[in-house]
């Protein structure tokens, strides 16, 4: 990486604990991401890959039990010690203790009020300031009982030098006027019920950047919003990225407008990363190298039609086959192995019995698949 | 420190734990406590009809006056040295009947104000809602006095306005069940299938998906019962004395108590405490046990 | 808004009023005449003379003219004192308020710090001691818990609250205002319900979305999720639970004698004194609805949306 990294993730794990199953859930199963000063990660994958719990484990804001067990997420914010990497789970394992069987972890012991507190104190002067957070569903993600103005201002006033009450309305005004929300100064003194959700997202936007954040983190921030106010909202991101060029890590299951923002792409699936490069890379259709789940997923996009035509079966969409995995009950070997279309002979052993390592496979592109495993530089599991 | 371990086994075959086995530790024992209770309540009430007695409740052992637990008395006896045992077992006679009566008349009238309201939607709905305030407007005890005012101090009278004033909370949650049953289209689907009306509200609504509710809110009606019948025997409208009911037996010992004689008016007083708490513990058990199925 | 609010609460009274008047009219003897005779409507005895005098014998006729005469604050005579009823209530009434408001304080002060302490910790043996405690004080006999508290206060203590026979007044009189406070704040067997319902709220509104969105904020939660999380579930509680802390308060009242409109009420219950009975039962159900009205009030204050409806 030519840039510094603003967040390093490494081997980050997130489980919850079924009571009725007697199992965990699997969320996070070692998940490393890297994100680079000014870069755009763009984090991709259906509903249950996990993707949401990682972007809520950086801030600790995983609700459940035990949520974070392992892993390392590293930060470089502009804290008073100039940029000064820190690791925001340092500790995490004097809290936790974790059992394996088979490689794989069967029981784990957390001192969950412990770890609380422990980590409540080190994200004091990170959470909202260095590291800011949008929402989906941003009408219920802002206090239905405060003014969109007062709760601007509150970050400002929390997050920024100012502290006049005066002041701190101005400033707000001026983000709201910079997510091109209309009539700002209405605006400002409006419940979030008398506001429609794409203004609500602006105005999570504008709370979230009015405090300046060395990352912001954007968790599915046009799912749930109308599709002709979802292309706005991307717009007004791009916007942002090209006139404030914050270092952004957005998570979406929608691959277009992950294609629109970001510059590199991770895809996730079960709960682990299996394709990591550069956007135009990763995205690309029929491009190659490819992980085979990337390919599937850009084939059963709608617009990969009307690109010259791809594999349309009987006129149909095609869908990649078999169910989504459980991540209660994940597969010894290659998590997408049970619905991948191209195992081959060669490596089908491997594909069952063990997990691929994330591979390098090109500059700044790497892929979890036995087919490109043997490939330069194959790094230990986990990547 | 919390453990998480994860059983052996696949997945996929493990049996999904039953709703009991999966509830927490504290409602199991709320709820197998008042159970427990129930089945005491109900022993004892057949006991005392039966006349199975350990000892005359009117008998007068003047060897022994206000005696602890001991001898010949497993409770003890009271001012006068009567058994204060039989007259507890035969105290549950003064509210046990007349409680059924109350829970009765809630859930029936309940029920029916409840499908009503639940089926009509709308105006019945407003209905049952503005029934639910005006019960709750004044004070029940109040209403009691009045009613006990207006024709005797007879404690079927009282068990007929408790149910009566229990039955919107009762309507009102059949209503809200089959509102729920509604949005997700049951009871269309089921009129579509050509079932009568009847078996619908009786069979599947009221059966199938009101009955865990019904009987909660049961427990808790027998527990406000019981709450009335004492508190009125208490004030001296129930049953007189020399019939013991745990209210009257509370409040003849009251002038002993002052002397330093706690146990004839603590004894029953301790059986009034331990068996609403059951009823009480009983019916928010299940609600959560209830409640955290339907939630997972 | 408010005018809805005011129409319902109207329409509330309106009903309660219709209650008593079917349950007087189903008695035995004929309460109502003696109601309206006590208001003053009417001295004649027969029916005819009462045809006569204009005095109303349809039942429609008597609920109106009771009602007319309830609007001009005209509640009865008691039969036993023959004193009007509203003055024997609006001088019983502020010593009932008093133990109402009180002991609905007690009752908080208990539940709130119960409800805060369990929602931070749902699983430390002392939440779950907590919590069963909580649900044994709900099931105390009120009355019996006075006896106790009488007996510690007095002959343990050695404090005479209560006036002895000696002129002197009593040394710890004050004393003995806050006790039936106490024991009706206690086991009034609301402490359950209230506290698991603010615990529930609490608990409810953490995990709500935008308290999510104030803690990525590094907002103090508090400030986020008190209006919903605890202000609004006090009021609905306190709103709720007042008639059965003015049921408890009449239990109360036989205890420590207080002269109160609980006490009022049982002697009116005693002596068949239904003018008192009713005027009570009526002025209790629109205090019930008052405070209702004042939760409503609170409510559309705090809730955008419904201030704007």
């Amino acid at each position: 990486m030519t840039r510094p990294a603003v967040l390093e993730i490494r081997d980050l794990r997130t489980y919850f604990y079924s009571r009725a199953k007697e199992a965990f859930i699997r969320s996070v199963d070692g998940v490393s991401l890297a994100v680079a000063a000014g870069e755009t990660l763009g984090v991709v994958g259906e509903s249950g890959s996990g993707k949401s719990v990682t972007a809520l484990s950086i801030l600790s804001l995983v609700g459940g039990s035990p949520g974070v067990i392992t892993g390392t997420i590293e930060f470089a914010g502009a804290t008073g010690a100039g940029t000064a990497r820190r690791n925001l789970l340092e500790d995490l394992g004097r809290y936790v203790r974790v059992s394996e069987r088979d490689g794989r972890i069967v029981a784990v012991t957390k001192d969950e009020p412990g770890w609380r507190a422990r980590v409540e104190r080190a994200l004091t002067g990170v959470r909202g300031k260095e590291i800011a957070m949008i929402f989906q569903n941003p009408k219920s993600s802002l206090n239905p009982f405060l003014t969109v103005g007062q709760q601007i201002s509150e970050a400002i006033r929390l997050h920024t030098p100012v502290t006049d009450a005066g002041e701190a309305k101005e400033r707000a005004i001026g983000w709201l006027e910079r997510v091109r929300m209309d009539s700002p100064r209405l605006r400002f003194d409006q419940y979030p019920d008398g506001l429609s959700g794409g203004m609500c997202q602006r105005a999570m936007i504008a709370m979230a950047l009015a405090s300046e954040p060395s990352l912001l983190i954007a968790d599915e921030p046009t799912t749930g919003l109308d599709a002709t106010i979802q292309s706005r909202v991307v717009a007004l991101l791009a916007e942002l990225k090209s006139e404030f060029g914050v270092t952004t890590l957005l998570i979406s299951h929608d691959v277009r407008v992950v294609s629109r923002l970001a510059d590199t792409v991770a895809v996730m699936y079960g709960g682990t990363v299996m394709e990591h490069g550069p956007a135009r890379d990763v995205l690309a259709p029929g491009s190659e190298p490819k992980h085979p789940y990337t390919a599937a997923l850009l084939a059963s996009l709608p617009s990969a039609q009307t690109n010259g035509g791809r594999r349309t079966v009987d006129g149909r969409l095609p869908v990649i086959r078999g169910e989504v995995v459980d991540t209660m009950d994940v597969p010894r070997g290659c998590r997408f192995y049970a619905r991948c279309d191209r195992v081959t002979e060669a490596i089908r052993a491997r594909c069952l019995g063990q997990e691929p390592a994330l591979a390098t496979v090109a500059a700044g592109h790497r892929i979890r698949c036995h087919l490109y495993a043997g490939e330069t530089c194959a790094e230990t599991r986990p990547g | 420190m919390r453990r998480y371990r994860e059983a052996a086994g696949e997945v996929a075959e493990r049996p999904e734990r039953s709703r009991w086995r999966a509830a927490a530790l504290g409602d199991r024992a709320a709820v197998g406590y008042g159970l427990l209770v129930v089945g005491l309540v109900v022993i004892s009430y057949v006991v005392g009809a039966a006349g199975w007695l350990p000892d005359d409740p009117s008998r007068m052992d003047m060897a022994r006056l206000n005696a602890p637990p001991g001898a010949g008395h497993a409770l003890g006896t009271d001012f006068l040295g009567r058994d204060i045992l039989s007259r507890l077992i035969v105290g549950i006679q003064a509210y046990f009947l007349p409680g059924l009566l109350a829970v009765a008349i809630s859930l029936a009238l309940g029920a029916a104000l409840g499908v009503t309201a639940g089926y009509r939607g709308g105006r019945a709905e407003a209905l049952v809602t503005y029934l639910s305030n005006l019960v709750d407007a004044v004070p029940r005890l109040v209403l009691v006095l009045l009613v006990i005012a207006a024709f005797r101090a007879d404690i079927y009278y009282v068990m007929l306005v408790v149910g009566i004033t229990g039955a919107p909370a009762v309507a009102s949650i059949i209503a809200g069940k089959i509102q729920f049953l509604r949005q997700k289209s049951f009871i269309e689907a089921a009129h579509v299938l050509g079932l009568p009306t009847r078996v619908i509200v009786l069979k599947h609504i009221l059966w199938y998906n009101c009955a865990p509710l019904l009987i909660i809110q049961a427990t808790l009606g027998m527990g406000e019962a019981i709450l009335v019948e004492t508190s009125l025997s208490y004030l001296g409208f129930g049953v007189q004395e020399p019939t013991p009911s745990w209210g009257n037996m509370v409040q003849a010992g009251a002038n002993y108590f002052f002397h330093g004689k706690f146990w004839p008016s603590t004894a029953p007083a301790l059986a009034i405490l331990f068996t609403i708490l059951g009823f009480h513990l009983l019916g928010d058990g299940l609600n959560n046990i209830l409640e955290s199925k339907s939630a997972s | 808004m408010a005018a809805r609010e005011l129409a319902l609460t109207a329409l509330l009274l309106v009903g309660v009023s219709l209650v008593v008047f079917v349950i007087l009219h189903l008695s035995p003897g004929d309460p109502f005449s003696v109601l309206l005779e006590g208001q003053g409507s009417g001295h004649a005895v027969s029916t005819s003379v009462r045809e006569a005098l204009g005095v109303p014998t349809t039942w429609y006729g008597r609920y109106l003219a009771w009602l007319g005469n309830m609007a001009h604050g005209n509640l009865g005579t008691s039969i036993r004192t023959g004193v009007p009823v509203a003055s024997e209530i609006a001088r019983a009434g502020p010593s009932t308020l008093y133990l109402t408001l009180g002991s609905l304080l007690v009752t908080l002060l208990l539940a709130v710090p119960v409800a805060l302490y369990s929602t931070s910790r749902t699983a430390g043996a002392l939440a779950r001691a907590l919590t069963l405690a909580v649900y044994l004080v709900s099931a105390v006999p009120v009355f019996w818990l006075g006896y106790v508290v009488i007996y510690l206060v007095i002959h343990r203590f050695g404090v005479f609250p209560l006036l002895s026979a000696s002129a002197e007044p009593a040394r710890h009189g004050w004393l003995y205002g806050l006790l039936p406070i106490v024991v009706l704040g206690v086991a009034n067997g609301t402490v359950s319900e209230v506290t698991r319902h603010l615990r529930g709220e609490i608990g409810r509104v953490l995990t709500e979305d935008y308290i999510r969105t104030a803690r990525a904020k590094g907002a103090p939660v508090w400030r986020h999720a008190f209006k919903e999380g605890f202000l609004l579930p006090m009021t609905e509680m306190i709103a709720a639970k007042i008639p059965f802390v003015i049921g408890g308060a009449i239990i109360v009242e036989q205890v420590f004698n207080w002269p109160g409109l609980g006490r009022m009420a049982w002697q009116a219950a005693q002596d068949r004194d239904f003018p008192v009975i009713l005027g009570i039962a009526l002025v209790a159900a629109a205090f019930v609805r008052l405070a209702s009205l004042l939760r409503s009030v609170i409510y559309a204050g705090v809730n955008p949306r419904t201030a704007t409806e």
